[in-house]
């Protein structure tokens, strides 16, 4: 008994900071899963037209945070356009405190996805969505909420195992 | 001599007036001052997570510092700027999580550990004698 008390102190100890290793702190559960998405108003990049959260009802959306000035979006860009060649979904990027300027140069080189791309130059709707690092990828419901949230590039692993069986979860839902 | 004496008390009490002038019109607000360096103080930045937001120039907390002087000088309580954080980044961004029933193991662990370990020490000196 003398002995294994501390035996026993040291076991619990140490799975619990294995765990934590294998935890990455840089993920944080966004607190909007499960609700509603805060309702916009954003210019659309390049016609200037006002948009609202009307376009996400009716149909599964994601909204793919994106800017020309970051690295891993460029990562991520194949599984983005992979998507909306499959054309089941609705495809919206948020451009994310870029220039103009700058966004469309980077989709005229690399090919765009989306389908609506909302202009946020000051971050401040992304600042709603509790967006923190640039790529981030929303999914959300033919209701407009909010299921799941990508934070950083999507990796092949992330996007076959995880994203795509989801989508198609969702999509049969009714 | 005397007319500069009263030269000087009347540049004195000018600008004091000008002072008290500006104070009066809530130009600066000491309270509101300490509030927002209070808050970014106790928040993290998501982007640098070892550093508050005072600390960081992460461009996300700069926007965030910006955002909240701006509920700050709107009259907004620490309260509703803290809910205002949470709903958006989780309570991950507060450097002092609240204490809640998925806290609960942060803020009560430590008190158990201490008790289980005063029990087993108080065991071995004492009751084993």
């Amino acid at each position: 008994m003398r002995i294994s008390f501390p035996i026993i102190i040291f076991i619990v100890i140490f799975i619990i900071l294995t765990f934590g290793i294998y935890n990455n702190p840089k993920i944080v559960r966004s607190p909007l899963i499960g609700k509603q998405i805060p309702s916009f108003e954003l210019e659309e990049l390049n016609t200037g037209k006002i948009i609202n959260q009307d376009i996400i009802y009716g149909k599964v959306s994601i909204i793919n945070v994106w800017a020309s000035w970051c690295i891993e979006c460029l990562k991520e860009h194949k599984y983005i356009s992979d998507l909306s060649k499959k054309n089941f979904i609705n495809i919206y990027g948020l451009n994310y405190k870029d220039l103009k300027n700058d966004a469309n140069g980077w989709l005229n080189i690399h090919g765009n996805p989306y389908q609506i791309i909302l202009y946020d130059d000051l971050g401040e709707y992304a600042m709603n969505l509790g967006v923190y690092g640039v790529p981030e990828t929303f999914l959300i419901d033919k209701k407009g909420i909010i299921r799941q949230k990508y934070i950083g590039a999507l990796s092949e692993e992330v996007y076959y195992k995880e994203l795509l069986p989801m989508i198609e979860r969702i999509n049969e839902e009714n | 001599m005397k007319k500069i004496n009263f030269f000087l008390l009347f540049i004195f009490i000018y600008n004091f007036l000008f002072s008290m002038n500006a104070i009066g019109e809530g130009k600066y607000n000491f309270e509101k001052e300490n509030l927002y360096k209070q808050i970014i103080s106790e928040t993290r930045c998501m982007v640098c997570q070892n550093q508050n937001l005072a600390e960081s120039e992460a461009p996300l907390a700069i926007d965030l510092k910006n955002k909240i002087k701006k509920m700050v000088m709107e009259g907004k309580t620490e309260t509703e700027i803290k809910i205002f954080l949470i709903e958006r980044y989780s309570s991950y961004i507060l450097y002092k999580p609240p204490f809640s029933s998925q806290n609960i193991i942060l803020w009560l662990g430590p008190l158990i550990f201490l008790l289980v370990l005063s029990y087993i020490l108080f065991r071995n000196l004492y009751l084993k004698k």
